[in-house]
């Protein structure tokens, strides 16, 4: 019998790995303990097959400091085991896109690393979704430039929409190409008007990690359409809605399906035991920012970050005055007497996380404890700065009236890792013209919702996107780019950001956010909602 | 008996909401709504309208759902003997929707009104899964329960919605039921208001009372036992406030043992 690890032996994991870690050398300068500094870069890919144990507890470098995963049933054997082996025949398997190195996700700083150390013939760059199309020559960067520069995949959706059990959805909206850059949405083999009609669109993968969170439950009811969530007819548990950006997967095995069928390229059936094998592994990991750069380790201080609050912690937890959004990091917050006004004139408190640590601030003295106040305020500006939300469906287009002044906190309302307990599907405008940034890069479709379709609620019956989002799973016009929040944990190692890799930085992530809904937040809010975000 | 919810969450409502008994002062109009951004933290804005009938300003932003900048919108309430700290009579119960119609986005400044702190009664929306719950005690006996819907939509509200339907499931569940009629309504007769003529259409009725059967069946009601129907122009019936034309647009459940 498993029993759940207590805080004290997680702890200990999470010390070794990091100290084995930082002992490398990579971190020597502030960090001391450095005789002789070895790459980590050989380490730092995993590739199938490889054959390498995956620890109970795995630490690597990221922008910002150390991420850790946690792998609480570790150390796992690799050999053999589906989650490293290809099971299709392009060459992947499950960790391909699921590095430890990056969150359990993919950054593009490792993928452009893998270009150059493979040229291109890494099986991440397999032709089915790792190129802009597969109709393209393999072997040009152009062709892989979705991936190598917004680290998005492609995902292709049937069109019409299909409905769980496979049958047709009549769709609300006509879908036209209004311009198609990667030639796959006119393409006569996998466009829409293709031999099996279908829709592509470019996103980021989701950390397989974490995962409770993603499924939990903690309400009966979906707010944003009205009704219970659905039931899994196989585990008779309600599905969560949190799974994928379209929300096509209810469940996480069904999310491993569509991911053997389309990523791997999986022909036939998995056997159901390596489907529980997967499933299982993906169910002991948890995944957070350990250490930084400037703050030191995060659960230093009365601070509760890194991942073993989240293994120990409960999902689904909605926030609220008991439960505080982000508590983990209260105790870091600077005594009453302090003045914020002193800390936003202290160059230090700007530039503490900007740039590298060195060898007279990393991890200690005055730089660190202006960071550390740094992140409790952006916990604060993040649960209870108030701005007017506007014109985002599934937000506005509730109850709550447009605008609604509320905080970040109001959709990223699920404690440890601010999803949306709701769910959340919501449209940002991330995807959707006029709010999305300029992507010329992308694809850009023309919906038009049907006559008698209830139009979008804000920008009407003819919209324009790179990324319909919800609306390609259920093919309805208030539905049209709306995009799954995501776990917030684990950022700072797997840049970009939003589904489309339209964010480059934590600080451009904010930007569009100030951008958006007017926030009008300043330079020191900024900075301390990056600090915060770094951290998690 | 079929009241018992919707008196309770309406009496709710009211109380969150700070007002005196109602005055039974039925006003009826469309207007362009604005908001006023009374920044008093979350959820605290004002929302006002103009009844150009009469000239008069109203607070319209005390019911289930809130209007939307931009866009037109029906008002339905009873004037009450409430403070005004929004710039506006207080309408208590009110009932908005939002129309198809555009109209100027108009947003105002606090203007030295406090406006209100968002607040919330427990009874007024559904705990965590997680919580346990007393299933509700014998004897039972048929009930009904009715749950209404803003103009023209079928949409379940939130909060509103699920409180009675989940009311409805567990006592449904428990009881042993065995009948469930679930009938839809919509007031497809012409309303006048404004000047202009309003009604619902026909498809509604029936809309409706499938998202209903299907919130039940999601909820654990066995839909061999739910005989769902649906009809228009109904009459109206007693509704908190008095409001005649929002009592239309309903849905009833009615259990049999």
């Amino acid at each position: 019998m498993y029993l759940m690890p207590t805080k004290r032996t997680l702890g200990a994991a999470t010390f070794a790995g990091a100290a084995a870690f930082l002992l490398s050398g990579v971190f020597s300068q502030g960090w001391g303990a450095a005789e002789s500094p070895t790459p980590l870069d050989a380490e730092t890919w995993w590739s199938p097959s490889g054959g390498r144990e995956f620890p109970a507890s795995l630490s690597y470098a990221d922008e910002r400091g150390i991420i850790t995963t946690l792998n609480l049933k570790g150390p796992t054997d690799t050999h053999g085991h589906p989650f490293f082996t290809p099971l299709g025949t392009n060459g992947r398997a499950c960790i391909t896109c699921h590095q430890p190195a990056d969150g359990m996700s993919v950054s593009v700083r490792d993928v452009q690393a893998r270009w150059k150390a493979t040229a291109g013939k890494d099986p991440i760059f397999a032709a089915i979704d790792g190129s802009n199309c597969p109709s393209l020559p393999q072997d040009e960067r152009a062709s892989h430039s979705l991936l190598l520069d917004r680290g998005t995949f492609r995902v292709a959706r049937p069109w019409p929409p299909l409905d769980a059990d496979g049958k047709r959805i009549a769709p609300q909206f006509d879908i036209e190409v209004v311009r198609d850059p990667t030639g796959c949405n006119t393409s006569a083999i996998y466009g829409l008007h293709g031999k099996s009609p279908a829709i592509s669109v470019f996103r980021r993968p989701r950390p397989a990690t974490n995962l409770k969170y993603l499924t939990a439950v903690g309400f009966v009811f979906e707010p944003k359409n009205g009704f219970p969530l659905p039931i899994d007819p196989e585990s008779g548990q309600r599905m969560s809605g949190n799974l994928l950006a379209d929300s096509r997967a209810g469940t996480l095995k069904l999310q491993l399906l569509d991911a053997m069928r389309t990523h791997l390229e999986t022909e036939g059936n998995l056997d159901p035991g390596q489907i529980q094998r997967i499933l299982d592994f993906e169910a002991q990991l948890y995944t957070a920012q350990s250490v930084d750069f400037v703050g030191g380790k995060l659960d230093d201080g009365g601070a509760h970050g890194g991942p073993e609050t989240l293994a120990l912690s409960k999902p689904g937890v909605l926030k609220s005055s008991r439960d505080i959004q982000w508590v983990e990091y209260s105790p870091w917050a600077a005594p009453t007497t302090t003045s914020p006004a002193s800390a936003a004139t202290n160059p230090a408190s700007t530039t503490a996380t900007s740039a590298p640590a060195t060898a007279n601030t990393a991890g200690s003295g005055e730089a660190q404890r202006l960071f550390r106040e740094s992140v409790a305020r952006g916990a604060a500006i993040f649960r209870e700065r108030t701005f007017l939300i506007s014109d985002s469906s599934g937000l506005n287009s509730m109850n709550f009236g447009n605008p609604t002044r509320d905080s970040c906190n109001f959709c990223h309302n699920m404690t440890r890792t601010g999803m949306d307990v709701a769910p959340g599907q919501v449209d940002l405008g991330t995807t959707n013209e006029p709010f999305a940034d300029a992507a010329p890069d992308l694809p850009l479709f023309k919906l038009t919702c049907h006559a008698g379709e209830t139009p979008h609620p804000f920008l009407g019956p003819i919209i324009y996107t790179h990324d319909p989002g919800f609306a390609l799973t259920t093919g309805r016009c208030v539905d049209i780019g709306k995009i799954t929040m995501q776990s917030m944990r684990g950022l700072a190692a797997r840049a970009p950001y939003f589904s489309n890799g339209s964010a480059r930085t934590l600080r451009d992530v904010i930007e569009f956010y100030n951008r958006r809904y007017n926030i009008a937040l300043t330079e020191q809010e900024k900075q301390d909602l990056t600090n915060l975000m770094s951290v998690l | 008996m079929w009241v018992k919810g919707t008196v309770l969450f309406s009496l709710a409502a009211a109380l969150s909401y700070g007002a005196d008994a109602p005055t039974l002062k039925p006003v009826s109009f469309i207007a362009c709504p604005v908001y006023r951004d009374t920044n008093q933290g979350r959820k605290s804005g004002c929302w006002l309208a103009d009844d150009h009938e009469n000239g008069v300003r109203y607070d319209i932003g005390g019911g289930r759902a809130k209007p939307q900048i931009g866009h037109e919108v029906l008002v339905e309430g009873v004037v009450a003997n409430s403070p005004d700290v929004c710039g506006g009579a207080v309408l208590v119960p009110v009932h908005t929707a939002v129309l198809e119609t555009r109209c100027p986005a108009v947003m105002l400044p606090p203007e030295n009104y406090p406006g209100r702190t968002f607040q919330v009664s427990a009874k007024s929306v559904l705990p965590p899964m997680d919580v346990e719950r007393p299933l509700p005690a014998p004897p039972y006996e048929s009930q009904q329960w009715v749950i209404q819907f803003n103009f023209q939509s079928d949409f379940l509200l939130y909060q509103y919605s699920e409180v009675i339907l989940d009311a409805a499931a567990r006592y449904i569940q428990v009881s042993g039921a065995k009948r469930i009629f679930v009938t839809g309504y919509a007031a497809t007769k012409a309303m006048p208001v404004s000047g202009r003529t309003l009604s619902e259409s026909s498809t509604l009725a029936k809309t409706r009372a499938e998202s209903v059967a299907e919130a039940l069946r999601r909820l654990g009601v066995d839909a061999r036992l739910m005989h769902v129907s649906w009809r228009k122009d109904p009459e109206p019936i007693a509704s908190d406030g008095g409001l005649e034309e929002p009592s239309k647009r309903r849905v009833t459940i009615r259990a049999e043992l």
